[in-house]
């Protein structure tokens, strides 16, 4: 059969090795921990700032924001907290940011890795995101507990608060695969995604919360998957003190569709990759 | 064993698809020492990150009936940032081997000294191809995939890599590219060419060497 350039791998879908889904999960098992330990120590090692960052910027951005607001007197609707209002809209932001702005170099920073055929680039930012997450989650653990001491009030429903960290973790995972496929084959992600997220500051959900808006907008800032995982997070923290509106199955329907599409633009781009 | 079957490989240049590889067909068997001789360009190093699974095929498929390591000599599949004891506990780990015994091994096989604390950035690269080369044997891969670019240098340690080879040689297969024919004698038994794309086997390395017309 004469070469056809450009053609699909004829026999792609085959795998090559009689693997059981048994061994399969083991090896799996072994190289995200693996990955998980070395992240670990280049991530938050001794030599760099990682963790101590982890809390400085929720607490400098956050707390700035809700003195300014709470020096010119102006309360929130519902008698919310203005500290922690902020502080809490802009941990669930930080977590979403720095797993998407990661993803257009988490190929490029890993390329060595991939001489070894256990480990996949899913696996790569399985590992990274799954550490971004439980230490962002951990940052979090810590305000909520400053937050509790400093003025008494504590989170109504802390599962809550979890289950809008990991949403929104989920989400961000599902745009970081489609980014880092896409990365393989045009540096126009790396130039971007940063201005992106930042840009998007204001519609993502951060900073309002959707019961202060006009009924009409409320409807269209629902489309944002990630307004959702701000208002469970609110709901968790502040209950009854404030309405809120989130669907949890929205979200999920979303995040699995990201993630679906990403998993499908990793496999094509694993393939055309020059490593 | 290994089969490679219909193997192929294009790269995009200047906007066009490129062939380096197509077509291929070959099987290594446990035990064989092939070695293969092309030219430079001759795409020797992209055969062997097609057989390891750096890269994918175009066309065609690699089936592995062995585990096989990543190309050897290369100095691709390590860290630089870490030390080379953090290599192997990393390595140790991906792989599923004992953590401590793996540190120990390639301590004493890749003789590194001070430096085997000490980030590999800071390594030389006769360092890191024994650095990868120990990482390699402490995995204990069913066939080895071997660059030339480890028989050369330092000839103690290329010696060592010979004897290690050579004792495993029962169990293991062993791929080796060049493009210098008195290498391969060191090291095969028997020899392929590869050519305008296409890989001929043939079972008495020296007429693989008679065959091959280095440029």
């Amino acid at each position: 059969m004469p070469e056809a350039p450009g053609a699909m791998p004829s026999g792609a879908a085959r795998r090559p090795e009689p693997l059981t889904l048994r061994a399969a999960a083991r090896v799996q098992r072994q190289v995200i921990g693996a990955l998980l330990l070395r992240e670990l120590s280049t991530r938050f090692g001794r030599e760099n700032l990682g963790f101590l960052w982890l809390f400085l910027e929720p607490a400098l951005l956050g707390g700035t924001i809700g003195l300014v607001h709470h020096l010119s007197g102006r309360g929130l609707p519902g008698g919310v907290d203005v500290l922690s209002f902020w502080v809490l809209g802009y941990i669930p932001f930080f977590l979403f940011r720095s797993v998407v702005n990661r993803a257009p170099v988490a190929i490029v920073s890993n390329q060595s890795l991939l001489y070894h055929r256990r480990i996949t680039i899913l696996d790569i930012m399985l590992a990274r995101d799954l550490l971004e997450g439980a230490a962002v989650l951990g940052a979090m653990a810590v305000f909520v507990l400053a937050i509790g001491l400093a003025t008494g009030t504590w989170p109504e429903q802390p599962a809550k608060l979890v289950l809008g960290m990991a949403l929104m973790l989920v989400l961000a995972h599902g745009i970081g695969l489609l980014i880092s496929a896409g990365s393989v084959y045009t540096e126009m992600f790396e130039r971007i995604t940063h201005m992106v997220t930042y840009l998007s500051l204001p519609i993502l959900g951060s900073f309002f919360m959707v019961f202060w808006l006009p009924t009409e907008v409320q409807k269209m800032v629902l489309w944002m998957p990630t307004v959702h995982c701000f208002e469970i997070v609110r709901d968790g923290q502040f209950g009854s003190a404030v309405p809120t509106s989130y669907d949890v199955s929205y979200v999920l329907t979303c995040a699995a569709l990201l993630n679906l599409f990403g998993l499908a633009a990793l496999r094509k781009a694993r393939r055309d990759m020059v490593v | 064993m290994i089969r490679l079957h219909a193997l192929g490989k294009a790269y995009r240049v200047h906007g066009r698809m490129r062939a380096v590889l197509s077509g291929i067909e070959a099987t290594f068997r446990p035990g064989e020492a092939v070695g293969i001789l092309g030219r430079n360009g001759a795409g020797k190093t992209t055969l062997l990150r097609l057989i390891a699974g750096v890269e994918h095929p175009t066309s065609g498929w690699v089936e592995r009936g062995m585990t096989v390591s990543w190309p050897l000599g290369f100095a691709g599949a390590m860290h630089y940032s870490i030390t080379g004891a953090d290599n192997a506990r990393f390595i140790a780990r991906i792989y599923g081997k004992p953590v401590a015994e793996t540190v120990e091994f390639v301590d004493a096989f890749a003789e590194l000294g001070e430096y085997y604390r000490m980030p590999a950035r800071t390594y030389s690269h006769g360092m890191l191809t024994r650095l990868g080369f120990a990482l390699s044997m402490a995995v204990d891969f069913d066939c080895y995939l071997v660059d030339e670019a480890v028989a050369a240098g330092d000839s103690r340690f290329a010696t060592r890599c010979r004897d290690a080879l050579e004792e495993r040689r029962g169990r293991s297969a062993i791929l080796f590219v060049s493009h210098v024919p008195d290498l391969l004698r060191q090291f095969c038994t028997s020899g392929a060419v590869l050519q305008d794309g296409r890989l001929t086997r043939y079972d008495d390395l020296d007429q693989a060497i008679a065959a091959y017309q280095p440029a």
